[in-house]
């Protein structure tokens, strides 16, 4: 790949600027983009990288500044017009129809065929042949719905690579993925590299950016505040340019004798999901208190399932939940939360917070019936403006006020909310599922913080998520989670990532091949 | 900001409407009310854009972004109608003299009669709404509200300070258990209230016809059965009583109804009860994932919107008719629908957009008495008016770009 030497240029800015009615959300941006490369874009949440890429998209019209797209001026006023340049982008959240097939959506919008009728058979022959091509291995008859994420992902690549796209833009396409997805992410821009096309990739991982890129922009507040080689530089230094200070990477995690008796215990659980299928198949668990459990595993190894059935929101098949030595699973979510059990989930906005209704309100949801925060039938609106504003300062969240809604906080913002909402009412112990997903370094490690300081705190910490990195700096206790069982139980400083993706996998050929 | 430079308009502006409405007040020209409570509107709005800090500010911000598209409307459509008119062949300005003439001075005192049922109709579809219901089917606890108050009105001879609040809680009570079922399907069995209320709507409509016939009256001229007028002990205290000068046939109604709105908005926005509605109505998930029983709420929300709508059906029959007739086809249940979605549900607003569709009509069917003009057109007007503030979600589509880019510039500001 170094090799290349007379390097094309496929895109360029100049000057490019795009300001909004207060805020100056790009400023002189000058970057350049060669033919065959990865470029990564890295940037904490905010720094302007989505405004960016929205711009050459054609999502957003630059302020001033000019696209040169093969040398030629362009100006795109619609994302239409910068597909039919060659420009492809997979957003965060993919725009896929769920219940549609791999081939519909990726043919949904220029279908071949004559007048109305489509011609599937040439439509699903041209995406098998793309898919062979760029070993991008996807079931063109499959319904969407029953696809896992990272699959979705590569037909959004697909629906790109269908519309010829030359430049593909990647909106933080490793958010949403598991270890393995990852690699396999990675392969695939590797493969579509060699093919020649040129590759953004928008992240804050800079684990990423040294793994797959070849040349990294570095912004802040708006402006490219540095390019690097990615050989040439190390982690600490792209950290210390995207944050601008010194980043702690590694979380400091004290020593601790964690002993006695289980807080909580799961006992041969099953729970089934909406098909019916088994998604927890006999599951026995314990936590004990001042212990952080990090489960591992694949996302889709019922994760969400275990999550629920804690919360009370799935009911059981059979087994027990043991709850400092009652069975819990009677209760409802309600009786559960009195009792001390606390959680943050996985899909924040849609089981944590009510966005269109207030930061105030959204922090004391679930105990607005309950001291101090009612007076008989009425709220004690004081009481909870009061206690919300403390909250608001201690846990250092960035919000206008208490009274704006929850919907119009940041992402990191709005899980600081959660987390002050569960950590506040005092839990013996702690579910928590995906709690940095989507978030900034600055607020990764606030919460990481948060979350070891309700360890020292002795209580039992369950915690559930999808990057391994963040198992491996928490966990006291690792236990794999595959197929809806625990399958084997690791001490993080005994034993490796590969060794847990190893399992994570089912111990198959993957690992085989790795070896 | 500039609008401080506009201070001496604004506050000359605010005093000729207090003084003018005033005069016409004591003049016993009612509407002078409305002058007045637009010239305490007008202030509020001011002092909160220009002396106001925070949280006023942005009230007075909200209230005015609330009005905004209710506003534009209201005048879109009427200048709309005016064209239609136009083409048609009738002079727009001598209708709409008329409209406005007898809406709001000749004959504002069926304004108020006309808004006093929808308040409650509005509000009952406006609570639901809160909960992330459609409570569609107004019309037939209106039904059943007007059946049980008349039942009661005819047999319950008692003190009417006792007699009459019964009347309402119990006619009230019924009306909402008229709505069990849907509640109960909706929750056991997902299946859709629209449908289901729908359906009671109609089924209450056509029973209300058996049970009429089974009170006792008669034929009574144009209406094929009318049941014997109920005991004057039940009837609704006239305004008169208060007001000596206010016209005879205005009673309390509007008072209550006016009252139930405070009331429903105290509930919304201060209780528990509220508080949970309004997290069900958002984001049920969430709502459920921190303990609150969905089902639980929706099912009350749904019985409670019943109750409301009740209500309006014991304030036509208690306040103005004090009998029921037959095969009379109320609407009130119908435009509640209207009225709730023009005040974006929002309990205060209803008690205006009431208003508005009160003048709306007795001030068409003035017009259709005097200038000849057809009253359908009053008819195309609230249509359009309809038209317009649904099509608010095509703003709202329009305003997403808008607020995509503000979001952006709020996470560029961190």
């Amino acid at each position: 790949m170094g090799a290349k030497k007379e390097k094309r240029v496929v895109l360029e800015t100049k000057h490019v600027k795009k300001q909004f009615p207060k805020v100056l959300a790009n400023d002189d941006i000058n970057m350049v983009l060669y033919e065959g490369e990865i470029l990564s874009l890295l940037g904490e949440n905010g720094a302007g990288k989505s405004t960016l890429m929205n711009v050459l998209y054609g999502l957003y019209k630059p302020t001033s500044g000019e696209i040169l797209l093969e040398g030629e001026q362009v100006e795109f006023s619609s994302p239409k017009d910068a597909i039919r340049k060659g420009l492809g982008m997979v957003h965060q959240h993919f725009m896929l129809v769920d219940n549609l097939t791999v081939t519909e959506n990726i043919i949904l919008g220029s279908e071949p065929g004559k007048y109305d009728f489509i011609d599937y058979k040439t439509a699903r022959k041209e995406v098998v042949s793309i898919s062979e091509k760029y070993h991008l291995h996807v079931d063109p008859d499959e319904i969407i719905e029953n696809l896992s994420v990272g699959v979705q992902q590569r037909v959004e690549i697909l629906k790109a690579l269908y519309r010829k796209a030359r430049i593909l833009i990647l909106d933080e396409p490793t958010a949403v993925l598991t270890p393995q997805e990852v690699d396999e992410l990675f392969e695939v821009v590797g493969r579509l590299r060699e093919d020649g096309v040129s590759i953004i990739i928008i992240t804050h991982k800079l684990e990423e950016v040294k793994a797959i890129s070849d040349r990294v922009y570095i912004l802040k507040r708006g402006k490219i505040v540095g390019e690097r080689e990615t050989s040439q530089v190390t982690k600490e230094d792209l950290a210390n340019l995207m944050v601008g200070r010194e980043v702690v990477l590694t979380v400091h995690k004290d020593e601790k004798e964690v002993s006695g008796e289980p807080i909580l215990q799961l006992e041969d659980v099953v729970v089934r999901n909406q098909k019916g299928i088994n998604a927890l198949d006999g599951l026995s668990l314990d936590v004990r208190p001042g212990e952080i459990v990090g489960i591992a595993g694949v996302d889709g190894n019922g994760q969400s399932e275990l999550e629920e059935a804690l919360v009370g929101l799935l009911k059981l098949e059979s087994g027990r939940i043991l709850y400092k030595g009652e069975d819990i699973a009677v209760l409802d979510t309600k009786q559960r939360r009195g009792k001390g059990v606390a959680s943050v989930p996985a899909d924040r906005q849609k089981y944590g917070l009510v966005l269109p209704m207030k930061v105030s309100e959204n922090m004391v949801l679930g105990f607005h019936d309950e001291k101090p925060f009612v007076k008989g039938i009425n709220l004690a609106l004081e009481t909870i403006k009061t206690h919300s504003e403390k909250l608001v300062e201690e846990y250092d969240i960035r919000t206008p006020g208490v009274e704006v809604p929850a919907g119009n906080l940041s992402g990191g913002n709005q899980q600081k909310v959660i987390l002050a909402r569960e950590l506040s009412s005092d839990p013996d112990f702690l579910l928590v599922a995906q709690p940095t997903r989507g978030l900034d370094v600055g607020a990764i490690e606030y919460i990481h913080s948060q979350i070891l300081k309700m360890r020292d705190k002795n209580v039992g910490i369950l915690l559930i998520s999808l990057e391994l990195e963040e198992i491996f700096s928490l966990s006291d206790r690792i236990l794999v989670l595959y197929e809806g069982k625990i399958v084997k139980e690791f001490i993080p400083e005994n034993t490796s990532d590969k060794e847990v993706g190893f399992y994570m996998t089912g111990g198959k050929k993957t690992a085989e091949e790795r070896a | 900001m500039q609008i401080t430079k506009l201070k001496p308009l604004f506050y000359t502006i605010i005093v000729l409407l207090a003084l003018v409405g005033s005069v016409m007040y004591f003049a016993s020209v009612f509407s002078g009310i409305l002058l007045i409570l637009a010239a305490a509107g007008l202030y509020f709005v001011y002092y909160g854009l220009t002396e106001g800090k925070g949280a006023s500010k942005s009230l007075a911000l909200s209230f005015l972004k609330s009005l905004l598209i209710p506003v534009i409307g209201v005048v879109s459509a009427l200048l709309i109608g005016g064209i239609i008119m136009g083409i048609t062949g009738y002079n727009p300005v001598t209708a709409y003299k008329a409209l406005f003439y007898g809406g709001l001075v000749k004959n504002w005192s069926v304004s108020v009669l006309n808004a006093a049922p929808l308040i409650f109709t509005g509000l009952s579809v406006a609570f639901a709404f809160k909960a992330g219901l459609f409570n569609i089917g107004a019309e037939g606890q209106y039904y059943v509200g007007a059946v049980v108050a008349t039942f009661l009105g005819l047999h319950f001879n008692m003190p009417p300070l006792l007699s009459i609040p019964i009347i309402f809680l119990v006619a009230g009570l019924l009306a909402a258990s008229y709505n069990y079922i849907p509640a109960l399907l909706k929750v056991k069995t997902g299946a859709h209230e629209v449908i289901t209320t729908m359906m009671f709507a109609q089924i209450a409509r056509y029973l209300s016809s058996i049970f009429i016939r089974g009170m006792g009256g008669g034929s009574d001229g144009p209406h094929p059965y009318v049941t014997d007028p109920i005991l004057k002990s039940n009837w609704l205290l006239k305004m008169k009583t208060i007001f000596p000068s206010a016209n005879y046939r205005v009673h309390i109604g509007i008072l209550i109804a006016i009252g139930m709105a405070l009331f429903v908005q105290y509930i919304l926005t201060r209780t528990k009860f509220g508080f949970e509605i309004r997290a069900v109505g958002q984001n049920k998930d969430a709502a459920r994932g921190q303990g609150i029983k969905v089902g639980r709420n929706i099912f009350i929300a749904l019985l409670f919107a019943g109750f409301l709508a009740g209500f309006s059906g014991v304030n036509q029959v208690l306040g103005l008719d004090h009998k029921l007739y037959e095969n009379l086809n109320a609407g009130y249940g119908w435009d509640g629908i209207s009225v709730a979605l023009l005040a974006s549900n929002n309990p205060i607003g209803v008690i205006f957009t009431s208003l508005l569709w009160g003048i709306l009509a007795a001030g068409g069917q003035y017009m259709s008495r005097t200038v000849q003009t057809p009253n359908s057109i009053v008819e195309i007007i609230k249509g359009i008016i309809l038209f317009l503030i649904v099509a608010k979600y095509i703003y709202i589509h329009i305003g997403h770009k808008f607020k995509n880019k503000k979001k952006e510039e709020r996470e560029a500001v961190k």
